[in-house]
Formats: C-alpha cells, structure tokens, sequence
C-alpha cells in the first residue's frame, strides 16, 4: 500500500512511528469488535433494564350474567384526572431554578455581611456554609416540584368545583417510585364533574383524564352472597410474566363466583413497556401484549326470582337470618340462592359507607347460609326416615298412639303432634316424634344412614363458590361403638349427631321429587366470551348431572310424596304454604338449638318442598335462624317463592306467545 | 506547458489526506447535528444558532486558515515560532487569572471570552508548541547530543505541560508529552537521553499510580478531587474510606463512585448497544434519552454517538478515515525535504494520534475519562481550528518536500 512507503525505507524512527500508530489503531478495533459484537448482547440488555419499564394492565374482568341475560356484575368506566409528571417537567425546572437563584443570592448576601462584620475574607472551607449542598438541592427540587404540582392541582380542583388537596409524602413517594405513571388527582368523577372538566378547551398542563374499569354490581345486594366479592390484588397469575416494574390496579375474587370463576373472569393481563429518559420521566409507552379480556360467567340463576325470594326472606327485617334456595329438581339448576343477612358487594370496590363493615361483621353477613352452615334439620329429615322404614317393610296404615310425648330410654321427648292415633300420613303431615323414632328405631339406624349417605349428607354440594360446607353425619364406624339407643332416636328426628346445609336439603328434596335421582347441584350454565361476534364456542357446564340413585321403590316415594301434598293441602303444620293453582308438598321443621346443658336457646326452622306435585319440577327450601315454626316463618316465605315462580311463569308464557308469529 | 504546471500544482496536495480530512468533516457535522438535535427544545432555536451549523462554519474557518498557512513557507513560519509560542504561553497564563478565564460551570479555567466567542488557548498552544519544537530540533544534529539542549528541549515542552495542568486540563496536557518525545525521537536524539527520560518518566508515573491508588489519604499527592476519582473509576478502584468512616459517609461515596462512573458507564452502554450494524443515524436512544449527558454527548462523547448509531460499521470507518490521515501524515514525514519539516509532520502525526486514541480510548474504557476532544468530529471552535491549522502545517511540510 502506498502509505506504507516509508516501512521499506530505511528510517528506523518513522518505522517505529509507523508500528506504534498501528497498533493503537488496532488496539481500539479490537476492543470496538469486542464491545460491538461480541459482547453487545450484554449492553443491549442493560440498555433496556435502564430505559425500559414494564406496566402490568389488567384485563377487563368478564361479567356474571343470569339464566335470562340480566347483567348481575359489570364493568363501569370510572374516570380518574391524572398529572402526566413528564409533561410538567419545563415549570418544574423553571420554579427549582427560580428557588435556586432566590436563595443562593440570599446565602451571598449573608456571606458579604458576615465578612463585613468580621473585616476580613472568610476562607473557602468557611464559605461551604453559603453554598448549596447536594442535599440542600435536592430538598429544594422536592419542594418546587410539590409546588408546582399543587399549583396544577388547585386549577383542577377550581374546574371541578371539589376541593382537592396533593398529599405532600403521597407525591413525593410516587415521584420517586412511579415517576413513569401519570399521578392520580381525583378518582371516580361524577359525570357532571366530567363534563365540567371536558367542556373548558385547553385543560391545565400536564393533566388529562384517565379511564380505568371498575367492577359494578347493577342489582347492589341482589344474590351478593353467590357473586361474592373482590380484592385489590396486582400479583401476576399463573402463565403471566411475573416480573412487571409497575402494576396498575387489579381485582380479584375473593369468594363466591368472583373467587370460584376467578381464572375463566379475570383474563390475561396484558403489558406495556415506558420507555423512560435518564431522570425517569416517560417519553414514550407502547403495548407489547394486549391484555385479553376474561370471560362471561353465564349463571344458572333467575334475577327475578333470587329478589323475590331476598324480598320473602326478610320476615324480620334486614337482620333476619336465613337462606332460601329453588332448584329445578329434574337438572339440578339452582334458580335461587338466597342468603340473608345481605351485604353490597360494590362497597368492596368502591369503600364502605361508614359503619357499614362493622354492621357487616357483627351479623355474620359474608357468610352464604344456604351452603356454608351446619344447622340441625329438625323434622324435615322424617321423610328420610320414613322412606327408610317403608323400605324396611312397615306398613303405612298400621297406627301408632301418640301420648304426647316417648320415653327412650330414661329420657323423655315431647310430641307436638296431639296425641292421639297416628299412621304414616297423619305422622307426616302432623310431624309425630313419636311415629317417627317407634318405627325409625324399628328400622334401624344403619338403614337411615345409608339412605343419607346417598342423599351425600356430610359430603361437600360441589359449589364453586368458595363457601360449602360438608355438614354432619355419623359414619358406620361411629355407630358401631359407644352408639345408644337415644342417639338413634335424635337423628329420627334429625337432631343430634347430624347437620345439613339448606343447599343439601335442596337436593334431596329434588331427588324425593324426581323419583330418586340426587343431583349435583347445577350454579353456573356456561362460559362464553365477552365478545359475542367472537364466534368462539361458549362452554356449557352439563345439567342434569346425577350423582347418586336413591335406590328406594317408586311406591315408598308415592306414599311419602302423598303425605307431603297432604300436610300442605290437607290442613297439615305446611297448611300456611299453600298457593292457590300449584300443588304443593313440603314438609315443615323446627329444630331445636340446645346449649351444653341440653337446653333450648335457639330454634332454627324450616320448609321443604316441591311443585307441582303432579309433574314436580321446582324444589323450594326455606330456613330461617330463631324462628318460630316451621309451619308459622317458613311455609309462608315459601308460599311468596311460589308465587313469584308462577308469576314468572306466567310472563314467559305470555312472551313466547308474543314472539310467536 | 500550461498543462504541465496545472499537474504539477495538482500533484502538490496529498490527496489521499484531503479525502480522509473531508470525510471526517462530514461524519463530524453529520453527528454533531444527531446528538444536540434532541428533545423538543432543539429544534426551537434558529437554524444559524444551532451546534450542527456552526460547526460547518469552523469546518470551513478552519480549511481557510489552513489553505492560508499552505502559502507560507513552513521555514518562514518556523521563524516566528517562538513568537507564537510566547504568545501561547502568554494566553495560558491570562487564562488562569480570574475574571478573564472562564469556566464555563465546569470548574476548570480554559476558556477566554472574545465576545461571541470562546476560545481554549491550550489548543493553540499545543500548535505552537509543534512549531516552536520542531524550530528547536531543526539544528543540526550533532548540536542534539549536547545535554543542555537536550534539557532546553524538555524545558520548552514543560513549560505548557504545566501551565495546561494547571487549568487544570489533564488531558490536553498529557497529550503534550508523547508529542514532544516522539519529536525529540524524530529528531534523533541520542537513544540514551531518551532511554534516561522515558524511564525517569515511567518511574515517576508509576509512583504517581501507587501513591493515588493505595497510599493512605495523608501520604496522597494533592491532587483536584474530581482527578483523582477519574482515575479510580478507571481502575476500578472502590473510593476508600477511612475505615471508621459512619455508614452514612460510606453511602455518600459509594453514590458518588456510582455517579462518577455513569459517564463511562453509558458511553460503554451506547457503543456496545449499537452491535454491528447500528441503530441508524439519529436513531440512538442513549443520547436522546439523556443517558449519556448532554452536555458531553457532542464533543468529548460525540464517538459513542457514531459508535451507538452506526454500529461496529461506523466504528471501522472512522479508525480507517484517521488512519488515512496518520499514515499519509507519516510518509509526509519521510518524504520531508528537511529535519524541520520531519520533525514537523512527525510532531503533528503524534499530536493527531495521542487524541484519537485517547479519546476513543475513553469510549471503549482502555483510556481513563479526560476532557480530550477527537479531532474534526468534537464539537468546538478551538479544537476544529487548531485541528486544521495543524493539517494546513502537515501539507505545507508536503507542498515544499524534496520530491521537486
């Protein structure tokens, strides 16, 4: 090459000359292609961990429907007016700039008459104290941003006519930690207040409004206890990146449908990625993954007719407590689940009015009754009894006196049924103890319990909703030891050793209705997507599903299924449940509530039953904590189900006519 | 006739050279433009205001003052050279005194205000420094193994060294040193001299390292704070402090070394981030995110600017367009008509050389950090001038070499 003449010359001083250049030109290309392409992955990485910030969004939750489509939790816009801190940046500079001057030139002054007062010079170290210091600047920067943010503030709160005041550590801890997320000022504005805000051109700087989705209960405490609640929780879920620099607000259910369905509602959180400048101010946000919707939850539950029975439940007013629940006895399809004392699952989201939580507590108002409470099912566990009995070969017409009362044992037991002679209908239809533990213990106790234990009594309902509880019943090996005589004759009564919850009663009802299929209870129809053009296929949960055969002859259930319509019909304790145009049979129970000393403090009662007798279709069971009787609080909150039913019934029928061409 | 005196004149520039001196004046203008034209306030100033045009305006200054010196003979120069060495050494002191020298907020006096401008009088002064040396080493050359011209020669070259150090600008007073000892070389020198003063040198240096580096606080040379962590931060050295110092003490370093490293830190960032191909011109995040200072991205970090949106590509081309100019610089050198003009170019060469590598030294971390900006491409009036006047010096010394 021509400028390597002077190698080949003989002049050792510019050859050296030439061999130094060369090499510390080579030297620098070695470590270029070292840093630029062998290790550039590496700083290409810590390019993107110092500029890049990744925001987790959550996805809009999908919503609860009901059986006909009405909307039982929704999402909301709530609109937030936020400051976009970057946008603030210029006046943020100017004020801290004005500050500076205004004091460094105060600190100078006070220098010049220090010095005049002492007439000499002070040395440099001595002048430190006049200067400004890192954290000094860094004091006054705080303070000017907060400044120049309140300023901001005080415009918005002018426009919107609310008084709003910036939290001085709130902004401060947001400036230092979430400097790349606008700021929110004011949370939920009312639409008059967005308007307000909308209607003025040019908003203040740096401010804008912001939407974020907020759940929505439309019916308040409609069915509160199914839907559940939610809770703010931003942790990633299963299948996310679990590594996000910030996570934007997000809900998930802590109980009922919310929790139960919480995967299939709540979607995929999507992110997005700030890219931000050295001091950490946003320049520029972009999507990476959108989040993806979740899905509807499609319910098995009738709105209209849950409110009608909330509405029925309240005998005593909103502290009454008690449960009702309606089930299509042939496809186990819960119409209703009504619990009582109710609560608004909105106050989750949105705050609790005040008072409100401690109300909620103190009443026990969280808790689904009709599926997450053991109670004593009293006499509406005779006809579990008496189909065992008539299995174990008794005969229905033959009669049985009734004193008043029967001794087991040493141990007397009362019978409100008058005394008098009793066969099988008038036992079920008066509720005779005596009746019931004479033959139940004639039966034997094995025979009851294996007919319970195809009920599933003790087992768990199978609820996605986070609240079911399995209830009480004695197993084999508790009955082979330490078991008398009284013990048997209190679960012939269904008390002592046993426990059901609403919901089981419900189900068994239905499989006395059905011809003795027990069902698994039926809550959620299916899942579909949010987006109805999507043309994704929804996925229905099968109906109908039969868990267990009751194995009892038809002719058993006819006779148990007659004496139920008679305690209805026939002046029997259900007398108060009777609807006119539906035949009903039920049979009513008043459980006793006994403390240590075996004595009463409370009475939980109840109605079973089930419609229309000639073609059953609904079961409806009715429970209310420290009621009277039975026949007096629950067959008449069962009456009202009824009606609401037919009335339902009726406005369907009228519909279909309607549409009919 | 006519024809032949035109090749003639032609053949008198070292065209190789002009086209490399060109193409970084291009590059130089191309960047200076992407790394201030950032953010929303950029654009906002005139067109005539803005870094990008004024540093076309010194390009073009520059190759004036050049085309200008080309004109003069360099023995005619040679013989005002001490002239405007005193004059430089003159402008070095006036820098340092208050009130005229300026700091521009970077706590260093190396500027004089001349109205709308500034000027750096250490870049003039290394200029001076190549004339007035190469007038001094031009005698013959038996005069040269004479010791106290030997020591003259070192005296001249040290007289600035200081003066600069004093500004204190480390960088452009080091470069001063390889410049003078590979001219001193040049010049031939008797090798023991410079066996004697290179390892004087070395010794001392290295002592110097020890001292800053391990020495106990008391023992340190004083040194400005802001030099003395540079090299630490080179080295890689934790900032010690005394053992007893509170937890709050010990925070406040470590703070401070995290914040002192960030320069080289980013520029490391910005020249590995742009990996083979670059990210395109003006596409470099580094800069336009304020990671890599403003304040430095377009003069002392203008090559990580390259490096970042260019990639290695970029890289390449500019090491190939300062070789070119080094090494026609060199056989300028040899092709000399006299030991002026030898030790001249050899001075500039070195001169040229000990920037590009310190600089670009300091992007890829072999080099400590040291305000020493890279010829053509830093932005700024004094470094693009003295630049060029030293290139004008260069193809002078080829104009009138022994070829003819």
């Amino acid at each position: 090459m021509l400028i390597f003449d002077q190698l080949k010359r003989n002049d050792p001083q510019l050859r050296l000359l030439t061999f130094v250049v060369l090499g510390g030109m080579a030297a620098l290309l070695a470590s270029l292609w070292w840093i630029q392409v062998v290790s550039a992955r590496d700083y290409q990485e810590n390019l993107e961990t110092q500029s890049y910030r990744t925001v987790r969004i959550p996805a809009v939750r999908g919503k609860i429907l009901d059986r006909n489509g009405s909307v039982l939790a929704d999402n909301q816009p709530s609109y937030n007016v936020s400051l976009y801190l970057e946008e603030l940046r210029v006046p943020f500079e100017a004020a801290y700039t004005a500050e500076a001057i205004q004091i460094r030139s105060r600190l100078a002054g006070q220098l010049h008459q220090k010095e005049k007062l002492l007439g000499h010079k002070l040395s440099s170290k001595e002048r430190k104290a006049f200067t400004l210091d890192v954290q000094q600047r860094n004091r006054i920067q705080e303070q000017t941003h907060y400044e120049v943010a309140s300023n901001v503030v005080q415009q918005v709160s002018r426009r919107l006519g609310q008084p709003l005041t910036l939290d001085y550590t709130n902004f401060e801890r947001h400036y230092e930690e979430r400097l790349a997320l606008p700021y929110p000022v004011a949370r939920r504005l009312d639409p008059v207040q967005i308007a307000r805000f909308e209607e003025q051109a040019n908003s203040p700087m740096g401010v804008d409004l912001e939407i974020q989705s907020l759940r929505m209960y439309p019916y308040g405490n409609t069915a509160a206890h199914l839907l559940g609640y939610l809770h703010r929780d931003d942790r990633s879920v299963e299948g996310e990146d679990a590594f996000f620099s910030y996570r934007l607000p997000d809900y998930r259910g802590a109980i009922g449908i919310e929790a139960g369905y919480d995967l299939q509602l709540h979607g995929r959180a999507g992110e997005a990625s700030v890219l931000v400048n050295n001091l950490g101010y946003r320049q520029a946000e972009n999507i990476w993954t959108p989040a993806e919707p979740g899905r509807n939850v499609v319910l098995t539950i009738d709105v209209r007719l849950q409110q009608a029975a909330e509405r029925a439940l309240q005998v005593y007013g909103p502290t009454t407590r008690g449960a009702a629940v309606v089930m299509d006895v042939h496809t186990g399809d819960l119409l209703v689940l009504a619990s009582s004392p109710v609560f608004d699952p909105n106050d989750f989201v949105r705050g609790f009015p005040p008072g409100e939580y401690e109300r909620m507590q103190a009443l026990g108002a969280e808790k689904n009754r009709a599926t997450f409470e053991n109670y004593a099912p009293g006499s509406i566990f005779k006809p579990v009894v008496g189909l065992a009995c008539l299995e174990a070969g008794m005969d229905p017409n033959a009669i049985i006196y009734n004193p008043g009362y029967i001794y087991v044992g040493r141990r007397r037991i009362r019978d409100l049924a008058s005394p008098g002679q009793y066969d099988f209908r008038r036992a079920v239809m008066f509720s005779s103890n005596t009746y019931f533990i004479t033959n139940g213990m004639k039966a034997g106790i094995e025979n009851i319990l294996r007919l319970s234990r195809r009920l599933h009594l003790g087992e768990r309902a199978g609820l996605p909703t986070r609240q079911d509880t399995p209830g009480i019943l004695p197993g084999l090996k508790r009955i082979r030891s330490n078991w008398f005589d009284g013990d048997t004759a209190n679960i012939c009564i269904g008390q002592g050793e046993i426990a059901v919850t609403p919901l089981q009663m419900a189900v068994m009802t239905a499989a006395l209705a059905n011809g003795g299929k027990v069902l698994w209870p039926r809550l959620v129809d299916r899942i579909e997507s949010q987006d109805p053009t999507s043309g994704e296929p929804p996925t229905v949960l099968p109906s109908g599903r039969v868990r267990d055969e009751l194995g009892v002859s038809p002719r058993s259930l006819q006779i148990l299924r007659d004496a139920m319509r008679d305690e209805v019909e026939d002046a029997g304790t259900g007398a108060r449940a009777v609807v006119p145009g539906l035949r009903i049979c039920g049979k009513t129970g008043t459980a006793q509530v006994t403390n240590e000393h075996n004595q009463e403090v409370d009475r939980t009662t109840w109605f079973i039953s089930f419609a229309p007798y000639e073609k059953p279709r609904y079961a409806v069971v009715v429970m209310v904590e420290s009621g009277n009787f039975g026949s007096t609080t629950c067959a008449p909150i069962a009456a009202k189900i009824y009606e609401a039913i037919l009335e339902g019934e009726r406005d369907n029928a009228q519909k279909t006519l309607a549409q009919a061409p | 006739m006519f024809e032949d005196t035109l090749n003639e004149r032609q053949s008198r520039i070292d065209k190789l050279q002009m086209a490399g001196l060109f193409g970084l004046m291009l590059l130089g203008a191309a960047f200076v433009y992407s790394a201030t034209m950032v953010g929303e306030s950029a654009g906002a100033a005139s067109w005539y205001s803005q870094s990008w045009f004024k540093q076309i305006v010194w390009y073009v200054l520059g190759t004036g003052l050049a085309v200008g010196i080309c004109c003069v003979d360099y023995h005619t120069l040679s013989r005002w050279s001490f002239i405007a060495y005193w004059t430089a050494i003159l402008l070095l002191v006036v820098v340092l005194i208050p009130h005229i020298g300026s700091t521009h907020g970077w706590g260093a006096r190396r500027w004089i205000d001349l109205g709308p401008f500034q000027g750096q009088p250490s870049e003039f002064a290394k200029i001076s420094f190549i004339l007035a040396l190469a007038n001094f080493l031009s005698r013959p050359v038996e005069e040269l193994s004479h010791p106290l011209n030997f020591w003259k020669a070192i005296g001249l070259m040290l007289l600035p060294f200081l003066l600069i150090l004093k500004e204190p600008d480390l960088g452009s007073a080091l470069v001063l040193l390889p410049t003078g000892l590979a001219m001193l070389f040049a010049a031939g020198t008797p090798r023991r001299f410079l066996a004697r003063l290179f390892g004087g040198v070395g010794i001392l240096a290295a002592l110097f390292l020890v001292d800053v580096l391990f020495a106990p606080p008391n023992w340190q040379i004083k040194l400005e704070d802001y030099q003395r962590r540079r090299l630490l931060v080179y080295f890689s050295k934790d900032y010690t402090p005394s053992s007893h110092a509170s937890k709050m003490e010990v925070d406040r370093l470590r703070k401070q070394q995290f914040d002192d490293s960030h320069n080289v830190r980013q520029a490391l960032i910005s020249v590995g981030s742009g990996g083979l191909a670059g990210k395109g011109w003006r596409q470099g995040t580094q800069n336009a995110l304020g990671y890599l200072p403003r304040k430095v991205a377009h003069n002392d970090f203008i090559f990580s600017v390259i490096a970042e949106e260019e990639g290695f590509v970029g890289s390449v081309i500019v090491i190939t367009l300062y070789s070119v100019v080094l090494f026609t610089g060199i056989r300028i050198a040899g092709q000399a008509r006299d030991r002026l003009g030898r030790v001249l170019a050899v001075g500039v060469v070195t001169l040229l050389f000990s920037h590009v590598f310190i600089n670009i030294g300091m992007n890829v971390r072999i080099m400590p950090v040291t305000g020493v900006p890279l010829p053509l491409l830093s932005y700024g009036g004094s470094s693009v001038l003295g630049s060029l006047i030293a290139m004008g010096m260069l193809q002078n010394v080829y104009l009138y070499r022994k070829a003819y």
